[in-house]
C-alpha cells in the first residue's frame, strides 16, 4: 500500500533514531489500519446474502445480466445445474493450450467455492470427504493419494526482504511472535500478499484476505482438531500433507509442496499458518505471543 | 469490449465467475456474492449506509448483476463493485436526509501492539490502547463527510488511492487531498489529546 501524500506534515512527534519506530505519519497511518481492523460491522452469513440475491434476480423479468452480454448464449449451460460438468465447459477452441489449463484451474476454483457454499457435489464427496475453509485456508479432507514430492517451488515475485520494508509493502499489519523473537529471514511474495517469517524449522506466513482461498490442503488421517487462539478458532493439522499456494491474480496453483504439522487461525483480517512446530501446544504458545 | 477467447491475460477466478454470470449461471453469480459480501457490508456501513447496510448490499449486487456487461474485464471487479455499493449508500443517506455516519462500532479485542500501547496482555495497556483506538475512532466520526470517506477507504477498507478514486468517483488528486487534510486534522486531534 502507497503511502499518500503528506503535504505539510509537520508530524506529531520527531522520529526518533530508534530503528523499531517509524516516522510519525507512518504511526498514524498504521493505528488507522489497525482501528480498521477492529471495527465490528454485522454481516449476515455470505452464503445467505448469496441466496437472497439470487432469489431476487430470479423474481425478475429478464434474467440474463444484459442483452449485450458478449458470448452469452441464453440457449447456454443449464442456469441451475450444479454439477461441475456444468460450469467446467470446454474452453473456447480459439484458446491458447496454456491460457485454457488457467481457464480451466480458474474454474475449478470456482467450482471449489460453490461446491463450498453449496454443499459439496456427489462427484466431490468421492474424492473429497470433506472441504473446510477457514482464514484463507481451504482443507480438502479425504484419501489425498501419495504426498507431493520435489523442490518447493517460492510463491509467485517472491522476495527476501527485511521486516520493516515488508511492513512497507504489506498491506496488512505484520505481527511478531515474542516466544520466537526476531525472525532470521523475511519473504514477501505474490504482492504483498503474503509475507512469510522464517526462523530455524519453522515458518509463519501471514496473508491478506481471509475471504479467499490463499492455501489449499490436502490431508487424510489423522484428522485435523480445532484449537483456540485467543479466542478465535483455529485448526491444528497433526499430519504432513500437500500445501498448494493460490495466486491471487488466479490461475494454476503454485505447485503442491509437503508440509509438516501446521497451525491455522486467524487474527482479525489477517489469516496466518504456522508450520514446523511438532508439538500442538507449543504452536498455540507461540500463536498467543503474537505482538 | 473484448470476448471472452480473446481477452489476454490471466483469467482469475472472478473473471470466470463473471463469464459464467453473463451467460446466466446465478450460481457462478453467487459465489461473486458470497465472495465480496463482508467486504461489501463493511464498506455500505463505513460510508453511512447504518443499520441499512443489509438492504444497500442486496440492491447493489442486483444490479451489478444487471450491469454486468458494462464491467470492463480486463478490470478488477472489487473496485467496480464497491462503487455501486457506494452510489446505492449515497442514494440511500440522501433520500433519508441524513448524514453519513460512520456506522461501526469497536471489537473487545485489543489489537496487540499495533497501536503502540505496549504488551495487550497487561490489563492497563490494554486499556490505554483501548482508550486510544476509541479516541481515534471519535476523531475520524468527526472528519468533514468528504475526508471522512477517503480515510475510511484507504485506512479502513484498505483500498488503494486508484481503487479509493473509483470507487468514490473522484479524480485521483482529489483523492490525495482529502486523505492528507483528513490526517492532518486528524493528527491536531491525537495532539491535543496527548497535552
Amino acid at each position: 500500500m502507497t503511502s499518500p501524500d503528506e503535504p505539510g506534515d509537520t508530524g506529531s512527534r520527531p522520529p526518533s533514531g530508534e530503528p523499531e519506530s517509524r516516522p510519525s505519519s507512518d504511526e498514524l497511518e498504521s493505528r488507522l489500519l489497525a482501528l480498521g481492523d477492529s471495527v465490528e460491522v454485522p454481516c449476515p452469513p455470505p452464503a445467505d446474502v448469496a441466496r437472497a440475491v439470487r432469489a431476487r434476480l430470479e423474481a425478475l423479468p429478464a434474467r440474463s445480466p444484459q442483452e449485450e452480454a458478449p458470448g452469452a448464449d441464453p440457449a447456454g449451460p443449464a442456469r441451475r445445474s450444479r454439477r461441475p460438468r456444468a460450469l467446467l465447459p470446454a474452453p473456447p477452441g480459439r484458446a491458447r493450450p496454456a491460457a485454457s489449463r488457467r481457464r480451466r484451474a480458474a474454474a475449478a476454483v470456482v467450482v471449489v467455492l460453490t461446491a463450498l457454499f453449496f454443499g459439496a457435489t456427489p462427484a466431490g464427496r468421492a474424492a473429497v470427504v470433506q472441504i473446510l475453509r477457514l482464514a484463507g485456508v481451504e482443507l480438502r479432507i479425504g484419501d489425498p493419494g501419495p504426498l507431493p514430492s520435489g523442490m518447493p517451488a517460492p510463491l509467485p515475485g517472491e522476495e527476501r526482504t527485511t521486516l520493516e520494508e515488508a511492513r512497507e509493502r504489506a498491506a496488512f499489519p505484520i505481527a511478531v511472535p515474542a516466544e520466537l523473537g526476531e525472525p532470521g529471514d523475511v519473504r514477501v511474495g505474490d504482492g504483498g500478499r503474503v509475507v512469510s517469517l522464517l526462523w530455524p524449522g519453522v515458518r509463519l506466513d501471514q496473508y491478506d484476505g481471509t475471504l479467499e482461498v490463499v492455501y489449499r490442503k490436502d490431508l487424510g488421517p489423522p484428522w485435523p482438531e480445532e484449537a483456540d487462539v485467543d479466542g478465535s478458532q483455529g485448526t491444528w493439522i497433526p499430519a504432513h500433507h500437500g500445501l498448494s499456494y493460490l495466486p491471487r491474480e488466479g490461475g494454476a496453483p503454485v505447485a503442491a509442496r509437503i508440509a509438516g504439522p501446521t497451525l491455522v487461525w486467524q487474527r482479525r483480517l489477517v489469516g496466518l499458518r504456522l508450520e514446523g512446530v511438532t508439538d500442538r501446544a507449543r504452536a498455540v504458545q507461540i500463536a498467543r505471543s503474537l505482538r | 469490449m473484448e470476448s471472452v477467447g480473446t481477452s489476454e491475460g490471466v483469467p482469475t477466478d472472478d473473471d470466470e465467475a463473471i463469464a459464467r454470470s453473463l451467460a446466466g449461471d446465478l450460481t457462478a453469480y453467487e459465489a461473486l456474492v458470497a465472495r465480496y459480501s463482508v467486504l461489501a457490508h463493511r464498506t455500505a456501513a463505513m460510508l453511512g449506509a447504518g443499520d441499512e447496510a443489509e438492504d444497500v448490499v442486496q440492491e447493489a449486487f442486483v444490479k451489478a448483476y444487471r450491469h454486468l456487461a458494462s464491467f470492463r474485464r480486463d478490470a478488477p471487479f472489487r473496485p467496480w463493485l464497491l462503487r455501486i455499493v457506494a452510489n446505492e449508500t449515497h442514494n440511500l443517506t440522501r433520500s433519508r436526509g441524513r448524514r453519513a455516519e460512520l456506522a461501526v462500532k469497536l471489537t473487545g479485542l485489543v489489537p496487540a501492539g499495533a497501536d503502540g500501547a505496549g504488551d495487550p496482555g497487561d490489563p492497563e495497556n490494554a486499556a490505554v490502547a483501548t482508550d486510544r483506538r476509541t479516541r481515534l475512532l471519535d476523531a475520524v466520526r468527526r472528519l468533514p463527510e468528504r475526508e471522512r470517506h477517503t480515510v475510511v477507504c484507504r485506512y479502513f477498507l484498505q483500498l488503494s488511492e486508484a481503487e479509493t478514486a473509483q470507487v468514490l468517483d473522484l479524480p485521483l488528486g482529489t483523492v490525495k487531498s482529502r486523505t492528507s487534510r483528513g490526517l492532518a486534522r486528524l493528527r491536531e486531534e491525537v495532539d491535543r489529546d496527548l497535552t
